[in-house]
């Protein structure tokens, strides 16, 4: 059996290269996705381990735990480097501040990035760290700034310029003392880093008198524990004298901890294709040993038993698998590159030097293909097997597709069990509702595409109908998409599983938009939002607030502030800290029970839902465990049913925040104008006052939706794009099912181009047959899309999505797009079909 | 032996006169498959004429050129050297686009099996060259054709649900349905039961007879090849031997003598 199978391979070339190429895709991807992540993963490992080099020793205070926003650690005093200095063993020690510093270009445009934080820090000679002077010298009083080489090199920032660098204070000149780097690194992670002396750190960071850190050096001989030990003596309590390899790793797995689910993101895109890739790899299989019937039966006239010819077919599914899956992995690295480029159009520049391969990559890819590739065969080596040898030598006559109420059965069955478990992860309150969702979803599929075929017959039909008047091309395009339904069925289910995401992910955008519309609309009564543009956390120096209040145009001006803390239960969350009295004129949080004026210093606001979910109402006390502050008791004085605006569930007093967070940067600011003072006069007024800060937008409601518009539409273009692979690869399934099949109608195609058909005439057959395959897929795939769409959204409702909008008219040019995608798919098959010569053709068994 | 049979009429006069009356006129005719040592002369210098309104039978052993001849007269295959006229037209150096029209305009084809297309009814096949062609059948001719053939009761019937004979009658009705210039069959009697072959037969000759068709057709079965006007005889890609008016035992006795 082994030589017939490699005979086997070897003689259907087409075939094998169409299936290999299935299998080639998905593994491709799967193997793409673990190199970029492992790359990106590998690139923060080597930039923040080098981060402390010629460091051992950090003392800073103790914190509960680290906050995703920085800035979790309350400041030492400064007297205590003098205290660290003394002790036995240390070489040199110094200060360190670290806070949010922007670059203004000449132009006078704030320099922002494509997500990594802009900083500044204190520079000190000694210890040496990882930084290290390329041109110029260290900054030197307050008159002066070093530049990392990135910025510098990237807007033209030369020693002795005189640059604006906005801080929380605010924005100031200074002269460029020095341009530094991280050893050969120009950047961290796409960090921009601006670098004063020690005085003007605690000025422009607002910490006087006081360090975020003591980075310390040990002499030689003395080792970082045995220091730690003798510099812990020294240290009040809540100070602790931190290993700083072990700081630098533990400020790597922070970053690596958020683009964790960047990180599983890629990995559900690389499912989404390898599922689509498996309907491809298994639609082929099932073309392919379907062609070879009488090949089969031959054999076992011949006298091979069933199991023979099961094993042949089955050894061919491992050779192919493991073939296929090797020039995945190694397709894989260009996907990775593909995809980063892809990323890097969408702003998301991430780190790299050089691609990174772990084995798990090349095992866990490897293994995938091999199963999905054996799984897929698994149906049509038995069916081959079951052949009657006479059944097989007759000639096949296309069979109208019969009602079968197994597969009815099952269909639904599934397709049940799917859609229940969806609305489980959905509606429900048990397990991880995004498994529970994606399981859901994944299940659905499979229930409907066992169900497909049973009217994609019909479908096609209908489908089809309207392509008659293409004539004869037109009707037989039709007639052989309806031929064979399951074949049919099998490739729109490709697609109708890209189209159908795709579908969701639109209706969630267009639905997103609508509701932040309406939020905007009917429950924020001011007339500008201060903020920053972009995706980048936003830092509003709090100056900005007072002196925009201070001007005779403006009524209301209210400053919201975010912090993150943590609940009894571990979990993490983020809370808004905001001026009561003056948010309350400027938007509707509709208020159920208590009120948002009188919440008070350590009270609190907290959402209606989760107060009912955690079981506590107005009165009752709520514990908040701050990174600095340890944990508090806050009293819930408040309930409130819209966090659209706030964005979170638990509302504070700036006072409260002030008293528990050491930052003291806004992210947002909503600004009401004086009755009777026109809002173009006011906005004038404005942003005289703003000027200063090249990084903040002043936006009235049109442009605040706008910019939201933007946020999502980018978004939801990201997502299509990571989609736009699985479309690729369904779009490959029809080319795949195409060329198969020209390849087994080529005696029908040759009788048609000698009664007459041109050459013209059979490409458009074929072209329209994928067509209506495609549009069928469409179909199918827009009608589960819409129905998640409309599920996920009224799951999401209490998150503020209130609004389901179905953006039909998008959804309708999708179908149009498939279509025309069809068209692209047959350009291979339907010149292979044309070309085929008449003679051979006809003769052909 | 001439090879222009004088029936039905005088002998051409002139060559222009010639090829206006006869269907197919063919000159020389080399077709070689392959190169070097494994080159096949499959037809070695084939001249024939068939006159309009005629039934032509092509006879000869297996592997002399009979089916490469009709299909280099349908236009089916490129010729090595020669030429082939149909209708006075010469098609041997037509572009595949202008060979494509003439296949669905001026010829029918009826192979021995794998006739029909299978998603199309027994209706829509014998319809198929026209509608490719984007012209009307004429309705008349079509409804002769079907009550002939004896297909009225089966024209929506898939070919898969047809018997073998009714498919090649199927096949030959739409061979004959666009009243082409000429009808070329391989072998279209191939697949049948004698009866089944004698009703196709007798419905060819008939639409010789009754509607002036031209057709050649190629058969290894004397009996057959005794309902045509003419058979001619090829071996090893030559044309050997020609009988007008043949019956079925004088033919036999041929193809003794030739063998021998
Ligand atoms: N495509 C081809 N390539 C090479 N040689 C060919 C090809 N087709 C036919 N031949 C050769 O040309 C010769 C004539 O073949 P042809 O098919 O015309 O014979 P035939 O008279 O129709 O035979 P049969 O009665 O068996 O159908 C044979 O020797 C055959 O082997
Ligand atoms: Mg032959």
């Amino acid at each position: 059996m082994w030589k017939l199978t490699i005979k086997n391979l070897k003689a259907r070339k087409l075939r094998l290269a169409m299936t290999a190429l299935a299998v080639v895709l998905g593994v491709g991807f799967v193997a793409g996705t673990f190199v970029l992540t492992d790359t990106m993963n590998s690139a923060f490992d080597n930039l923040f381990s080098d981060v402390n080099d010629g460091l051992d020793v950090i003392v800073r205070a103790e914190s509960e735990f680290e906050s995703q926003l920085g800035g979790s650690r309350q400041p030492i005093p400064e007297s205590l480097i003098e205290t660290v200095r003394q002790v036995d063993g240390v070489q040199a020690a110094a200060g360190n501040i670290q806070g949010y510093a922007q670059f203004v270009t000449k132009d006078g445009e704030a320099v922002t990035t494509g997500g990594a934080p802009t900083l500044g820090g204190a520079w000190y000679d000694e210890p040496k760290g990882s930084l290290v002077i390329r041109d110029g010298k260290a900054p030197v009083g307050p008159d002066q700034v070093m530049v990392d080489a990135a910025t510098a090199d990237a807007h033209d920032f030369k020693v002795g310029d005189r640059i604006t660098v906005i801080t929380q204070v605010a924005p100031r000149t200074f002269e460029v003392s020095g341009i530094a780097g991280f050893g050969e690194v120009d950047s961290l992670g796409g960090a921009t880093l601006a670098t004063f002396d020690l005085p003007t750190s605690q000025e422009v960071f607002n910490k006087p008198g006081v360090v975020d850190s003591i980075d310390v050096a040990a002499e030689s001989g003395v080792s970082v524990d045995e220091l730690r030990t003798r510099i812990r003596r020294v240290l009040p309590d809540g100070v602790e004298a931190a290993d700083a390899q072990a700081v630098a790793a533990e400020i790597a797995d922070t970053i690596k901890e958020a683009l964790g689910f960047f990180n599983i993101a890629l990995l559900v895109f690389a499912g989404i294709s390898l599922f689509v890739g498996a309907f491809l790899i298994f639609n082929t299989f099932s073309i392919t040993v379907a062609q070879r019937t009488r090949e089969f039966a031959l054999l076992r006239a011949l006298g091979a038993s069933g199991r023979q010819v099961t094993g042949a077919v089955f050894l061919e599914a491992i050779v192919i698998g493991i073939i296929a899956s090797a020039v995945g992995i190694a397709a894989g690295f260009g996907i990775a590159l593909v995809l980063q480029v892809l990323l890097g159009a969408f702003g998301i520049d991430l780190p790299s030097d050089g691609l990174v391969f772990l084995p798990r990559t090349g095992i866990v890819a490897a293994a995938l293909g091999i199963v999905v590739t054996l799984v897929s065969a698994i149906a049509p080596a038995r069916r081959a097997a079951k052949i009657s040898p006479m059944a097989a030598m007759r000639e096949t006559a296309p069979k109208p597709p019969r009602f079968s109420p197994r597969r009815t059965i099952a269909g639904l069955v599934v397709t049940l069990i799917g859609v229940g478990v969806l609305f489980g992860g959905l509606f429900g309150d048990f397990g991880e509702p995004a498994q529970l969702v994606g399981a859901g979803a994944f299940i659905t599929f499979m229930g409907v595409a066992v169900l497909t075929p049973l009217f994609a017959g019909p479908l096609a039909n209908l489908v089809g109908l309207p392509m008659q008047v293409m004539r004869m091309p037109g009707k037989l395009a039709r007639r052989n998409a309806a031929r064979n339904p399951k074949r049919t069925a099998a490739t729109a289910a490709a697609l109708m599983i890209g189209l159908a995401l795709v579908a969701l992910v639109t209706i969630m955008g267009s639905s997103i938009k609508a509701s932040t519309n309406k939020v905007l609309d009917e429950s924020l009564e001011a007339d500008f939002t201060v903020a920053t543009g972009g995706f980048a956390p936003s830092f509003i120096s709090p100056q900005v607030a007072v002196d925009i209040a201070a001007l005779p145009e403006v009524s209301v001006v209210a400053p919201l502030r975010l912090g993150q803390f943590r609940r009894e239960d571990k979990n993490s969350f983020f809370v808004v800290g905001t001026n009561p009295a003056t948010l309350d004129e400027v938007t509707d949080l509709d208020v159920v029970e208590g009120s948002l004026r009188s919440l008070g210093d350590n009270e609190l606001l907290l959402y209606r839902q989760t107060a009912d979910d955690l079981g506590i109402g107005l009165g009752d006390t709520f514990g908040m465990q701050f990174a600095s502050t340890g944990t508090e008791k806050l009293k819930v004085v408040g309930l409130f049913e819209n966090k659209s605006l706030v964005q979170t569930d638990y509302v504070i007093s700036l006072s409260t925040y002030e008293a528990n967070f050491p930052e003291k940067v806004d992210f947002q600011v909503f600004v009401k104008v004086k009755d009777g003072v026109s809002t173009a006069v006011a906005r004038k007024s404005i942003e005289a006052v703003m000027e200063s800060y090249p990084s903040l937008n002043l936006e009235n409601q049109a442009e605040t939706k706008e910019k939201q518009a933007d946020q999502v539409n980018q978004l939801l273009s990201l997502v299509t794009a990571m989609l736009g692979l699985a479309l690729v690869i369904a779009l490959f399934g029809i080319t795949n099912t195409l060329a198969l099949s020209v390849f087994e109608r080529t005696r029908e195609l040759g009788l048609l181009r000698a009664v007459g058909m041109s050459r013209r005439q059979t490409r458009r057959m074929v072209r329209w047959e994928a067509v209506i395959i495609s549009i069928i897929g469409a179909v199918l795939g827009l009608g589960i899309g819409v129905f998640f769409g409309w599920a996920l959204v009224k799951s999401l409702e209490s998150e503020g999505i209130s609004e389901l909008t179905i953006p039909y008219l998008q959804l309708l040019g999708y179908v149009g797009a498939a279509g025309l995608a069809g068209v692209v798919a047959a350009l291979f098959p339907a010149r292979r079909a044309a070309k085929l010569n008449v003679l051979e053709a006809i003769s052909t068994e | 032996m001439s090879l222009i049979s004088n029936r039905p009429g005088a002998p051409a006069s002139s060559a222009q006169d010639l090829l206006s009356r006869a269907a197919v006129v063919a000159v020389d005719l080399v077709k070689i498959y392959g190169e070097g040592e494994a080159a096949v002369r499959a037809l070695d210098g084939v001249s024939l004429v068939v006159p309009k309104g005629t039934f032509t039978a092509i006879m000869g052993p297996s592997g002399s050129g009979k089916s490469t001849l009709l299909q280099c007269l349908a236009a089916l295959d490129d010729l090595t050297s020669g030429k082939v006229f149909i209708g006075g037209a010469e098609i041997s150096s037509l572009e595949e686009k202008d060979r494509t029209r003439l296949r669905r305009d001026k010829v029918g084809f009826i192979f021995q099996a794998f006739n029909l297309i299978p998603t199309l009814d027994a209706m829509e096949n014998i319809t198929l060259p026209m509608n490719l062609a984007r012209t009307s059948p004429d309705k008349k001719w079509l409804d002769y054709l079907i009550q002939t053939v004896g297909l009225k009761d089966r024209l929506h019937h898939l070919p898969g649900e047809l018997s073998g004979g009714q498919q090649q009658r199927v096949a030959a009705a739409r061979a004959l349905a666009s009243r082409p210039e000429i009808v070329f069959a391989d072998e279209p009697t191939g697949n049948l039961d004698s009866r089944r072959g004698q009703e196709l037969l007798q419905f060819l000759r008939r639409t010789v007879d009754e509607f002036n068709q031209t057709i050649v057709m190629v058969t290894h079965d004397p009996f057959a090849a005794s309902h045509a006007d003419r058979v001619i005889f090829l071996a090893d890609g030559r044309v050997v031997e020609e009988m007008v008016d043949p019956k079925a035992d004088q033919i036999l006795d041929l193809i003794k003598t030739l063998e021998s």
